[in-house]
């Protein structure tokens, strides 16, 4: 007997995709999570161009995170150059990222996955859910202001240049958000509490590996070394040697696993794999309000990504207050450098998880070559791996149920189909 | 009264130009009440079900089925507006059209043939007769809540088609082209969000498109004055409106 679940078009994620499922005689028999995203081909059109073209261009592979493709590139291009940056101009980069990781995870917590706890197809279609909606929107439009600050506007901010930023926001621009922003962190640990009250699948993957990068004072955002629950640690550059990316047919995104004997492994980027590695980086109210709400650490469940991206909206809050406040304008908004040309390698922590860009210059900074890895097709594999768990354990139940079961773990990773298609974005 | 529905459709694009739907945040909640937003992949499981008032668009046209989807679109809907550079002017991914297809898929990819793609990334309008256009890479906020309140009551949405040296001069913010020989695309380009770029000091790289009747030829030659060579002006023209940039240069040459 043959049995086969498909979802044609996954609705509430970002870009376009869709999963098959074939069980056959009471076993599954093919599992694809497929993502059918047009190529963009940015990769092969950055080959040629000038360097600061590089932080305008990729930012336009995803209008959901384009700081995190502003971090990674600059980043890369100053190790390239050998800058080094400020102070005060790290600290803005930062608070640019926490406008970022508020905006996102607002955006997915509340009007992409929450639906799903409620049995809503949407965030606007029961007044049921019209409180929470709006929280989110309130934590959105908090993110959204940080970054329009920063950056001139939420999407495809325009100020981040190589050795800081074309120029940086006085004092005041930033303390008026303040009031606004203590509100926002107050209603973030209401809804760290809600989010862990949610009614979860149960399901538990005995063996995930997290990765992430971690620092030895702060939790990650720009800076830090890969590391993972199995041992992983190692400087930016040798991660990208122990990754292996590798084309299956039936979708336009290159998946990838870390390479281990003969084997490449699965494994997870994003908020549950850096809560987990990083949790005791965290302030203590923050902490506290996780032990009261019951969470246990490490999160082995990944619908419960939705409790780890409660968590970091909060932290992000928390951190954006703290910048704030000791945030005094810099002299200058950049330093200066020389282009030269070389190859590196860097990541940061991108709303969904560690983003990995790779940039060969040349002696005037022209791009010679570049490979991007997004956190989704990191995650690609990984999801399968969850699929398979989840539809084993529940082979026997209707299709209608392990259909919608299935959409629900998907969603879970917030997946950005549009920069999966990595290379082919 | 019934509600006016929207269709909201995606076709290649970074998803940002949707988001700036939801980054309706204060309106987000009026535009519900005055429009059934009926069918939006992103945010919502509702199913496909026409007919539309309004279909907005967001992404360029780059693979064969696209090609089919957009006539499909165009039938479901009264009226279509493109939301975005890519539905509008092909987008940063029509770079591809002065490029090898090939080339550009044995650089990324293991398996190249496995990838089908058109060799080109057009605009909506070339596929379909659109009704409006929203430029920018993203489009504006209250650009957008202005054309859909404009085609809710009947009117011509106020958008306007000129230039950006037209905001910078309303914004007091002195010329950079003039003060600081910088190489900016403002002369040339659309006005629409606010001179972001020129009042964080730098020149802008052309987000809203070629306004109309841009003399291109004119500032190219400026730029070449101020010591660039003619490749480098034309990687300036080549980013997220590239496609519309060099159609206008070679219109303009026609005149």
């Amino acid at each position: 007997m043959k049995k086969t679940i498909r979802v044609d078009y996954l609705s509430r994620v970002e870009g376009e995709g869709g999963v098959t499922i074939e069980i056959r005689d009471g076993a599954v028999s093919k599992l694809n999570m497929k993502v059918f995203e047009a190529p963009r081909f940015f990769e092969a059109f950055l080959r040629g161009r000038p360097y600061p073209d590089i932080i305008d261009f990729t930012a336009r592979i995803c209008g959901i995170c384009p700081v995190a493709y502003q971090m990674s590139s600059v980043h890369a291009i100053e190790r390239i150059f050998g800058v080094g940056i400020e102070r005060p101009i790290r600290d803005l980069r930062r608070l640019l990222y926490c406008g970022e990781w508020i905006q996102s995870h607002a955006l997915h917590v509340y009007f992409l996955q929450g639906p799903d706890f409620y049995d809503v197809e949407s965030a606007w279609a029961d007044k049921r859910y019209l409180p929470v909606a709006m929280r989110g929107l309130n934590l959105k439009k908090i993110g959204n202001q940080i970054i329009t600050i920063i950056g001139g506007r939420a999407i495809h901010p325009i100020s981040v240049r190589v050795g800081g930023f074309y120029r940086t926001p006085g004092r005041r621009d930033l303390t008026s958000l303040l009031p606004d922003l203590e509100r926002a962190y107050v209603e973030s640990l209401k809804g760290i509490k809600w989010a862990s009250s949610l009614p979860f699948n149960g399901e538990t993957l005995p063996d995930i590996e997290y990765v992430s990068l971690r620092h030895p004072e702060e939790y990650p955002m720009n800076e830090g070394r890969v590391v993972s629950n199995r041992g992983l640690d190692m400087e930016m550059d040798g991660f990208s040697e122990c990754l292996q990316e590798y084309q299956v047919g039936y979708s336009t995104a290159l998946h990838s696993g870390i390479k281990r004997d003969s084997s490449i492994s699965p494994y997870i980027v994003g908020p549950i794999s850096r809560l987990n590695l990083n949790h005791e980086k965290l302030p203590a109210e923050i902490r506290g309000v996780i032990k009261e709400s019951g969470i246990m650490l490490p999160i082995k469940n990944t619908e419960m990504g939705i409790i780890a991206r409660s968590v970091e909206i909060a932290y992000a809050l928390y951190e954006a207050i703290r910048i704030i406040k000791d945030y005094e304008m810099p002299d200058r908004a950049f330093t200066d450098f020389e282009p030269k040309g070389g190859v590196a390698t860097w990541i940061t922590e991108a709303p969904r998880g560690m983003l990995i860009h790779t940039y060969e210059l040349d002696d005037r900074g022209y791009v010679k070559g570049c490979n991007i890895i997004p956190p989704t097709s990191q995650n690609l594999g990984h999801i399968e791996k969850d699929l398979l768990n989840f539809i084993e354990n529940n082979i026997g139940k209707p299709s209608y149920l392990l259909k919608k079961g299935s959409e629900r773990i998907i969603r879970s990773y917030d997946p950005c189909i549009s920069c999966s298609v990595h290379l082919l974005m | 009264m019934k509600r006016p529905r929207i269709g909201i459709f995606k076709f290649t694009s970074c998803d940002g130009c949707q988001l700036s739907i939801l980054n309706l945040e204060e309106e987000i909640l009026d535009l519900i009440e005055v429009f059934d937003i009926a069918y939006f992949r992103e945010a919502s499981d509702r199913p496909l079900k026409a007919p539309f008032f309004i279909a907005l668009v967001e992404g360029s046209i780059t693979t064969d089925r696209q090609r089919r989807e957009i006539v499909e679109v165009r039938e479901m809907a009264r009226y279509l507006i493109t939301i975005g550079a890519c539905a509008t002017s092909g987008g940063i991914q029509a770079l591809r059209n002065w490029a090898s297809l090939t080339a550009y898929k044995n650089y990324i990819y293991p398996s190249p043939d496995a990838i089908s793609a058109l060799a080109t990334s057009t605009p909506v309008s070339e596929h379909v007769y659109v009704d409006y256009e929203l430029w920018g890479c993203p489009i504006n906020r209250e650009a957008l809540l202005e054309t859909l309140v404009s085609f809710l009551i009947g009117k011509r949405p106020t958008i306007p088609g000129y230039s950006l040296c037209m905001e910078c001069k309303h914004r007091s913010i002195p010329c950079i082209l003039v003060s600081t020989a910088e190489p900016c695309l403002g002369p040339i380009t659309r006005a629409g969000c606010g001179a972001i770029c020129i009042s964080f000091g730098r020149p802008c790289y052309g987000c809203f498109g070629p306004k109309e009747d841009a003399n291109i030829e004119s500032l190219l030659r400026h730029f070449e004055a101020l010591g660039l060579n003619q490749k480098d002006c034309l990687l300036l023209l080549d980013k997220m409106n590239s496609y519309a940039y060099r159609k206008a240069h070679i219109e303009q040459g026609r005149r």
